[in-house]
């Protein structure tokens, strides 16, 4: 489940890069519009990580959880699979669209311009990644604003009704966003991991001369 | 026994690439090849990136690079994306367009020279080497994407058609075959590459192909990709109400490609930042031709946009403070894309041809002008002039046709990643109209970009088992030729002018063969005999047995040849044995040469030495 939250939040952020600042429009809108928006993304994607850490269940550690080792509670090598997978496919937003860069640095410090063209950078190359690993298509073809029925017997994450819900359905309202949903997932393999460490997300790379 | 599966094989240049049909279904499809992504991660890619990483014996752990098929990786080359994203960053470690040096005169293919000029203290590998290492990864990695959907397939049971570009001579052309049989591919049948495309657009184009033909038509086939461009010429013709396609001419080997333009546009760039005081590291200089690429295929798409910014990240993880930032305007795209490359120049401009330095390097040898439209020209010139050689082409193209300075395409198939972008397809189009006094030209619909030559050998393949389909009439793809010493007194400050026997007539067919009689020669046994070996493809008029006076101005010297007559019984060492010269193109396309006894069945097989000098 946890898998699924952090994959969620990944996409997250990457689809709202991608719906803020797409790349098909030409160049020359103001630089200001232009440098805020990867702004706003990185706090809400901070906030986002923030709070997905905080809600990681706590690995017992060794030296609170048992005072001899031979009974510690191992971590079971399923649970420690999962978790690498998902600094695998970090990895993968790191290193095509230096994702975890982004987020870590401080971007207090920096001019709009600066931001925006570390946007760039982000956005082109998280799409990428996005596109390859995840068949992504909105869940309601219609425009939003439009008028649409939801289905009665659709998935529990499917829609959310807000404003007042009344009556029997199936109810009909105005589409506010048309959600997002991926339609196969194809993430390259993890082969080995070694179950006391989780894979880097990024190496630290060393020129050698 | 009857195949029940042909494999189409794209051994490119830059990706290679394999499809799939079943004999009895009329569906083709890609399959994905596994490769190692990076250390511990695997997953599949359509193409096979045709590069090799040899790494340092301590740059990865033990077992970083697992592949399904391979029990433990330790140390061996690293071959894919990873390979080339890495190797990028290491260079010297990097072999790249393996598939050309297969073609290179002046390097023997097996001696273990790459990467080339590097000086890494590990065991090079030869471009023979590579080429079978990617076609045993294709070969593994098919295999095992059948055993994961539950289908056990034998490679006894299947057709497997290779493709190798137009431009390969002979010596290349059996290198590749060879590297297949030693990749455990068994014995491949070779295509032409811009044949596979062309069999690609027929079986997508379905039944309507033939209404976008009609006979009189003349198709250039025009495939630029990554590092190459290869040109060949189709005649369509009508016999008893049926279309008729005979290939009719192939052009040279011209390293000249998309990555060029890219490499042009981030020089353009980088002038550009430098000028505004900012520099960028060699690596940041990579970033830099990526984004190049994409920003030409991006603006080239989309003609609306007017400029697109690009950036490029420091290598750093401060991604706010080192990430330079710049853009490309489209007056620069156009003046190098399309200007700089497709020149509108006339037909009798040719491709500069550099001076041969007296002490040149032997690497690979790229085109050294980057205008495509003179090598298109210098393709169409020579094509008539191979065409006007020879009674049977002559025909097959008309007096109009002929009567020009060139061969004139009244139609073209696009293939290859650079003919994506719809302005570069309209402009080569507006060149051959304009060359033919603005002739519409037209263009075949259905390109596909990606993968049309793996799926059209497959294609091909299926053709061959069922004998059913279109097949287009190509057989040997030049004429080849033996040097014969003259026998001339020797005169002091002159060399006589060497001989040349033709062996092979271009157009030979695949499954024939030619026994030259009245030319016998004497061979002496208990020593190797060595021959030069040449070969033309502007001279499809010259008949097996035809002597050619001055080969060395008349002909391309591609290799030697030799034979080596053992001694036997009732010959022994130093008698001289009266041979004639039996020549064979077989089933397969390869071509066999053989030294037969002018009196009795007895054959000795002719290899080829590549030259070295």
């Amino acid at each position: 489940m946890r898998t699924l939250i952090v994959i969620l939040a990944v996409l997250l952020l990457a689809l709202a890069s991608l719906a803020l600042a797409p790349d098909t429009l030409p160049a020359p809108y103001a630089a200001q519009a232009r440098a805020l928006l990867p702004s706003a993304i990185a706090g809400l994607a901070l906030l986002l990580f923030i709070a997905l850490v905080a809600e990681r269940p706590k690995i017992p550690a060794p030296a609170q959880a048992a005072p001899e080792p031979a009974q510690l509670p191992a971590i079971k090598p399923a649970e420690a699979k999962a978790d690498a997978e998902v600094v695998n496919l970090l990895s993968i937003f790191q290193e095509k669209g230096r994702l975890v860069d982004f987020l870590m640095d401080d971007i207090a410090g920096y001019s709009d311009a600066q931001v925006g063209a570390a946007g760039r950078v982000l956005h082109e190359g998280c799409k990428a990644a996005l596109l390859e690993h995840f068949g992504i298509a909105p869940i309601r073809s219609e425009g939003e604003g439009s008028k649409i029925t939801v289905p009665p017997q659709h998935a529990a994450d499917d829609y959310r009704l807000v404003g007042k819900i009344s009556g029997e359905p199936p109810f009909t309202g105005t589409l506010i966003h048309h959600g997002w949903r991926a339609e196969w997932v194809k993430l390259p393999r993890l082969v080995t991991t070694h179950a006391d460490r989780l894979p880097a997300i990024a190496p630290a790379e060393v020129e050698v001369r | 026994m009857t195949p029940r599966f042909s494999l189409g094989i794209d051994l490119g240049t830059s990706n290679s690439a394999i499809a799939l049909s079943r004999i009895e279904s009329e569906s083709t499809q890609i399959v994905e090849i596994t490769q190692a992504l990076g250390p511990n991660r695997v997953g599949e890619k359509p193409t096979l990136p045709s590069a090799l990483y040899l790494p340092h014996p301590d740059e990865f752990p033990e077992g970083a690079f697992p592949l399904p098929w391979r029990a433990a990786w330790r140390g061996d080359p690293i071959m894919g994306h990873f390979a080339r994203d890495h190797g990028a960053l290491a260079p010297d470690r990097l072999i790249t367009s393996a598939k050309s040096w297969l073609s290179n005169p002046h390097v023997d293919p097996k001696q273990r020279v790459l990467p080339w000029k590097s000086e890494i203290k590990e065991e090079k590998r030869s471009a023979f080497d590579c080429s079978r290492m990617c076609l045993e990864h294709v070969k593994e990695s098919f295999l095992h994407a059948m055993r994961a959907g539950g289908e056990d397939l034998d490679l006894a049971d299947a057709q497997i058609v290779l493709t190798v570009p137009a431009s390969f001579d002979e010596v290349a052309r059996s290198l590749t075959a060879e590297a297949a049989e030693a990749a455990g591919l068994g014995k491949v049948v070779l295509l032409e590459e811009p044949l596979a495309a062309f069999y690609a657009w027929t079986a997508q184009a379905g039944k309507d192909w033939r209404a976008q033909v009609r006979p009189g038509d003349i198709v250039l086939v025009c495939d630029i990709g990554g590092g190459t461009a290869d040109f060949t010429l189709i005649a369509i013709s009508e016999k008893e109400g049926v279309l008729d396609l005979d290939r009719i001419s192939v052009g040279e080997h011209i390293l000249l490609g998309g990555d060029n333009m890219d490499l042009a546009l981030a020089y353009a760039l980088r002038a550009g930042l430098e000028a505004e005081g900012k520099s960028i590291s060699e690596t940041q200089f990579l970033a830099l031709i990526h984004a190049a690429g994409r920003a030409k295929e991006a603006m080239l798409e989309d003609e609306s946009v007017s400029e697109f910014p690009i950036a490029v990240p420091s290598r750093g993880s401060s991604l706010f403070g080192g990430t330079v930032s710049t853009k490309l305007d489209r007056a620069t795209l156009e003046q190098i894309a399309l200007d700089g490359f497709f020149a509108r120049t006339a037909i009798e401009d040719l491709p500069q041809q550099t001076r041969r330095a007296g002490l040149q390097e032997f690497g690979l040898p790229y085109a050294s002008d980057p205008v495509i439209s003179k090598h298109l020209a210098r393709f169409l010139t020579r094509s008539l002039e191979n065409v006007k050689s020879s009674a049977a082409l002559s025909s097959l193209i008309g007096a109009e046709a002929r009567s020009k300075p060139f061969l004139a395409p009244t139609a073209v198939l696009f293939n290859g990643g650079v003919f994506k972008a719809a302005p570069i397809r309209r402009r080569v189009l507006d060149l051959l109209s304009a060359w033919s006094d603005g002739a519409q030209v037209r263009e075949l619909a259905g390109y596909q970009p990606d993968l049309a030559v793996a799926k059209g050998a497959s294609i091909y393949g299926r053709n061959r088992v069922t004998g059913k389909g279109l097949r287009i009439k190509a057989g040997a793809s030049r004429s080849y030729y033996i040097g014969l010493e003259s026998s001339m007194p020797a005169v002091p400050g002159f060399k006589p002018p060497l001989k040349a026997l033709c062996v092979v007539p271009q157009g030979m067919e695949e499954g024939s063969e030619v026994l030259i009689e009245g030319r016998d020669l004497a061979l002496v046994t208990g020593q190797p005999a060595e021959f030069r070996f040449f070969s033309s493809e502007v001279r499809s008029g010259d008949a097996p047995g035809e002597i050619i006076p001055d080969a060395e101005r008349e002909l391309l010297e591609i290799s030697l040849l030799e034979v080596d007559l053992a001694a036997v019984e009732d010959m022994p060492a130093g008698q001289p044995v009266p041979v004639q010269i039996n020549a064979a193109v077989t089933e397969l396309g390869t071509l066999e040469l053989w030294m037969k006894h002018a009196k009795s069945d007895r054959r000795w097989k002719v290899e080829f030495q590549v030259r070295t000098e």
